[in-house]
């Protein structure tokens, strides 16, 4: 049925073009120059396609035959899309033909055919998203109102809307101001003229793309991933257009019309949309175009310069206590159905119903839904949230997950500034900065506070602890990858880590998660995938892989690295490290300090003269650079027998990390409180009394195998 | 022992990438050994140097480049007399005036001088912008329009503004892009990669991996020199296989040794000496670390780098 119409559609237009021809032909003889002005591509969309230049009417007579091959009548979809290419390039001969003899055949406020230096002009914002899309607007709106407003939401957007039809004497009729500069171009009033904008697609891929002239499959790639354009056809949508639309949907372009007699759907293709008011929303969607959001509507500033801020008790309006009321902060993975985007709730009062100075609950879910979204990024998202908040003039914000405390400052509330702005900063940099993985993204802020009550123990604190409980099971055996990262080669250029579920960045900054997103968000950036496909000793963690992977990343300064050895091949450090564990040898256990401990440790060094052998990118065997957090994982020098050759830690350090220390030496050794056995500086900073303490609390090191 | 030679042989090569049109051309590039190595293989390109010109003409420069330029008043001028200075391979137009934080010259009115400039000399041309991302963003897309056929590089593309200029200077007209980052391999390598996936051809790159006076943080830009042609030519990494320029003018001329008057410290000897001094030894080593071009001013650095290069290359 669809395919019927559009080998009707072709056959007619096919068969007024081989007219067309044939009159002008007999009219001016075969050798009469055709061709368009200000090109150098003479019929640009036959050329493009075949790399046949036409350049007499006796040429473009020989190229119909050639559009006669691409008219096959399989009843395949693929048959009818070829035929819409035909269809296109017939309308290219007829519009070249309008041309003879140097005429103008377009006069104000039409274009018809488009110059090549527009071309690359236009083709700059169009690399760099400022121009983020080009719609083709086709046929008569159902009132001129509704066309203008669907022409005036894609110009608010940065989108070039070129006009084909009726829909230029209704944008005329309202009085709409029209012309390249403004971003709005009517082609011409024949259907024929659409060509003009593929004739710019086209040029764009021969320009930009280097795509050789003839080359049609690296043609049909390129318009359909580089080329963001997308039709909107208006009913009646008779068989020319509907053939019109195949060559444009073989070019990559999805057709969106409100035509719904004799026209079934082509799923991503050809899409029914009834109310005009939708085509923006599910155009956009269809092309996939995400709007840049160059400006935060909030009647406060918005910069990193606002980061620091402190709001004081009595400069500010009002506050939000997690430690005190109940209060939360959450991004949630939603289906791209689900997600209305740039939608803003307020549920409960806004800040002018709140008593002046008064303590809150507040709860903000914001959801968000994209092709490449998944839920390890969320607590990634959520760990900005920080960020962006305190980058609001006169707001500051400090904690997080149920723990988060917001204060808006008078000065700030004076300004205007309300609840639905943190909505709207939460949004857009939300969409700015992570655009790589969120499509769509809508924000609720409750501060109802028996919703925020509900919302913390019924929504929020179950995703917290699934997060945990993923993050616990997640051990270098369940992933397929480990990650590369060289964020501090910069001042240490021989240095890479890398990052596993169980051994975090040596900073203690760059968990796994954080490397997975860093790598999806910016994929030739500092993370890179490193496969874990060819072991060679499983207990020392060490993978042909790896040492490929820190072979190239170090370019060639580090050959071989394991995962779990301090002696054999250790992992180098930057000097960005939280903490250095080094070897000691008359209790054959070993040593850590923290950054933060100023005092001496067993090993008669300082942490500066720990790191001084530890940093810097050099294997020194018997000393490594790691993040607090590894200090407790299983796989901590597990090739030398585990966290049970730990014999010494500062004492703040021993607080910080016992008890996820203790639980993993119950889970490994079956050892209670195995901290207790461990020394500190209270108990000795010599090597003979800490082997004496050592000793006494019966510490496992002791009866060890020799590390040397 | 007798001495037995063995050449250090890679299997890779620095790209080639000529700028100019027409018989006056220059290549970057090409070597497939360590700057000077000549020991190794025989070099197939030497080391180029351009002369550094500005929109702001003679405004603040030193005594001896005033003197060099003397009866040259229009741009035009300036940029025969650069072009014919001896060891000048080519003329480098930097669009200082254009920065939004000093005089704030409108694009209208560079795009005057570029045009002035083009129209004055057939040798090949470097435009460097004014430094301001944003500014360059827009800037530098005319210049490459400016200057079609002329085959220039646009000096220069960075991280936050490469889509823009890279696509115009790389897809739209055809010149050579210049991609800047600071001093740092890996962001010179992820630019590379990015600029490329733009669709802009690798060969047509040619990287300023950033640079500083002598002894000014000057360590940093050895060991990036360094590395980078370790890694292009011993790890055959083609997204660091682009030829390497340094500007080094803009940051010589700059820093107090040339900047302070002789009245200030007269201990240090005349002014012009001290700038000629200062730009010859950074031009020198970066030479030695890698560059394969230098941008120069004065006269007299152009003459001594030249001849360092004849002795060396």
């Amino acid at each position: 049925m669809l395919i019927d119409r559009i080998f009707n559609g072709n056959d007619a237009v096919y068969g007024l073009t081989v007219q067309a021809v044939d009159g002008a032909i007999a009219q001016h003889g075969a050798d009469k120059a055709v061709g368009f002005p200000h090109t150098a591509y003479c019929l640009p969309c036959y050329y493009a396609v075949t790399g046949v230049k036409v350049k007499t009417l006796g040429e473009m007579k020989e190229a119909l035959g050639v559009v006669k091959t691409l008219m096959t009548r399989e009843q395949q979809l693929d048959d009818a899309l070829m035929s819409g290419v035909a269809t296109a390039l017939c309308a290219e001969f007829i519009e070249a033909l309008k041309y003879l003899d140097g005429a103008e055949p377009y006069s104000e406020p039409c274009y018809g055919h488009l110059a090549d230096s527009i071309i690359r002009e236009m083709g700059v914002p169009l690399v760099t998203g400022d121009i983020p899309g080009v719609a083709v607007i086709l046929g008569s709106a159902p009132t001129a109102k509704e066309g203008v407003d669907l022409i005036k939401s894609y110009q608010a957007q940065g989108i070039l809307v070129t006009l084909v039809g009726g829909i230029i004497d209704q944008a005329q009729e309202l009085g709409l101001k029209m012309g390249y500069n403004v971003r709005i171009v009517p082609l011409g009033k024949e259907v024929t003229s659409v060509i003009h904008v593929v004739s710019v697609a086209l040029r764009a891929a021969l320009i930009f793309g280097n795509v050789t002239p003839g080359d049609a499959a690296s043609l049909l790639t390129y318009t359909k991933d580089r080329v963001p354009a997308f039709v909107n056809a208006f009913k009646p949508v008779d068989d020319v257009i509907l053939a019109a639309g195949a060559g444009a949907i073989k070019l990559g372009f999805p057709v969106i019309t409100n035509e719904d007699e004799n026209v079934e759907e082509v799923p991503g293709a050809l899409i029914g949309c009834a109310n005009v008011a939708d085509f923006n929303k599910v155009s956009l969607e269809a092309r996939n175009i995400k709007i840049k959001i160059t400006k935060i509507d909030i009647p406060v500033a918005f910069a990193s310069a606002f980061e620091g801020e402190i709001i004081r008790r009595k400069d500010m309006q009002v506050e939000f206590d997690g430690s005190r009321v109940d209060c939360a902060e959450l991004v949630q993975t939603r289906e791209m159905s689900e997600v209305e985007d740039h939608k803003i709730t307020v549920v409960g009062p806004e800040v002018d119903e709140m008593e002046f100075g008064s303590k809150n609950s507040i709860a903000y879910v914001v959801e968000v839904a994209g092709k490449k979204m998944q839920p390890d990024f969320e607590p990634v998202i959520e760990r900005k949230f920080h960020n962006y908040i305190n980058c609001i003039e006169g707001v500051y914000h400090t904690g997080q997950r149920d723990m988060q405390r917001i204060r808006i400052g008078i000065e700030a509330f004076n300004a205007g500034f309300r609840i639905k702005h943190i909505g709207e900063v939460l949004y857009s940099q939300v969409k700015n900065e992570f655009d790589a993985v969120v499509d769509k993204c809508q924000v609720t802020i409750y501060t109802d506070p028996a919703e925020c009550t509900r919302i913390r123990h019924e929504v929020a604190i179950p995703v917290f602890d699934k997060r945990d409980e993923r993050l616990d099971s997640l051990t270098d055996e369940s992933v397929d990858v480990y990650y590369s990262c060289i964020l501090c080669q910069a001042f240490s250029p021989s240095h890479v880590c890398v990052v596993t579920p169980e051994r975090l960045g040596l900073c203690g900054a760059v968990s796994w998660l954080d490397a997975k997103a860093t790598n999806q968000l910016d994929p030739a950036g500092p993370c890179q995938v490193i496969t874990k496909e060819r072991p060679i000793d499983e207990n020392l963690g060490s993978y042909e892989d790896v040492d490929e992977a820190v072979q190239k990343f170090s370019q060639g300064a580090l050959e071989h690295v394991t995962l779990y050895s301090i002696m054999q091949d250790p992992m180098t450090s930057c000097g960005c490290f939280e903490c250095i564990c080094g070897i000691e040898p008359f209790s054959n256990g070993v040593v850590i300090a923290n950054r933060e401990y100023a005092g001496m440790t067993p090993l008669g060094m300082t942490f500066p003269e720990m790191a001084s052998m530890t940093g810097g990118g050099v294997q020194t065997p018997g000393f490594m650079g790691h993040g607090k957090h590894f200090i407790s994982s299983k796989k901590f020098m597990k090739a030398e027998g585990g966290i049970e050759r730990i014999v010494w830690m500062p004492k703040e350090l021993k607080e910080t990390v016992a008890e996820r220390l203790n639980k993993t030496a119950k889970e490994l050794y079956g050892i209670d409180n195995f901290t207790d056995m461990v020394g500190d500086e209270s108990i000795a900073t010599d090597p003979e009394a800490l082997v004496e303490f050592l000793t006494e609390k019966g510490h496992p090191a002791l009866s060890m195998d020799p590390m040397m | 022992m007798p001495f037995n030679q063995k050449p250090q042989k890679f299997n890779a090569k620095i790209n080639d990438v000529t700028i100019g049109s027409g018989d006056k051309t220059v290549t970057f590039g090409g070597d497939c050994t360590f700057p000077f190595y000549s020991f190794d293989a025989e070099s197939e390109n030497s080391p180029k140097i351009g002369v550094e010109i500005s929109d702001m003409g003679l405004e603040g420069v030193s005594e001896g480049i005033k003197a060099y330029y003397e009866g040259a008043t229009t741009m035009g001028e300036i940029a025969q007399k650069a072009a014919a200075m001896e060891g000048a391979d080519f003329v480098a137009l930097i669009l200082e005036g254009g920065d939004p934080n000093g005089v704030n010259k409108s694009i209208d009115e560079l795009i005057e001088v570029v045009k002035e400039v083009a129209a004055a000399v057939d040798c090949p041309l470097v435009v460097e912008g004014c430094k301001n991302v944003e500014k360059d963003a827009e800037l530098l897309p005319k210049v490459a329009e400016a200057l079609q056929g002329r085959n220039a590089l646009i000096l220069s593309e960075k991280e936050e503004n490469y889509k823009a200029i890279g696509a115009a200077a790389g897809l739209a007209y055809n010149q050579i892009v210049g991609a800047e980052s600071a001093v740092d391999i890996n962001l010179a390598k992820q630019l590379n990669v990015v600029t490329t996936q733009l669709g802009v051809d690798a060969k047509k790159i040619v990287m300023n991996i950033g640079s500083a006076a002598a002894g000014y943080g000057y360590e940093y830009v050895v060991s990036t020199m360094d590395r980078i042609k370790g890694a292009a030519l011993g790890q055959n990494d083609n997204m660091l296989q682009m030829p390497i320029i340094t500007p080094v003018s803009a940051e010589t001329w700059n820093v107090k040794e040339a900047t302070a008057s002789e009245k200030d410290m007269p201990e240090w000897g005349p002014q012009d000496e001290r700038g000629i001094d200062m730009e010859v030894e950074t031009a020198a080593a970066d030479l030695a670390a890698g560059s394969d071009a230098v941008i120069l001013r004065h006269p007299e650095s152009v003459k001594t780098i030249s001849k360092l290069i004849k002795a060396l290359a």
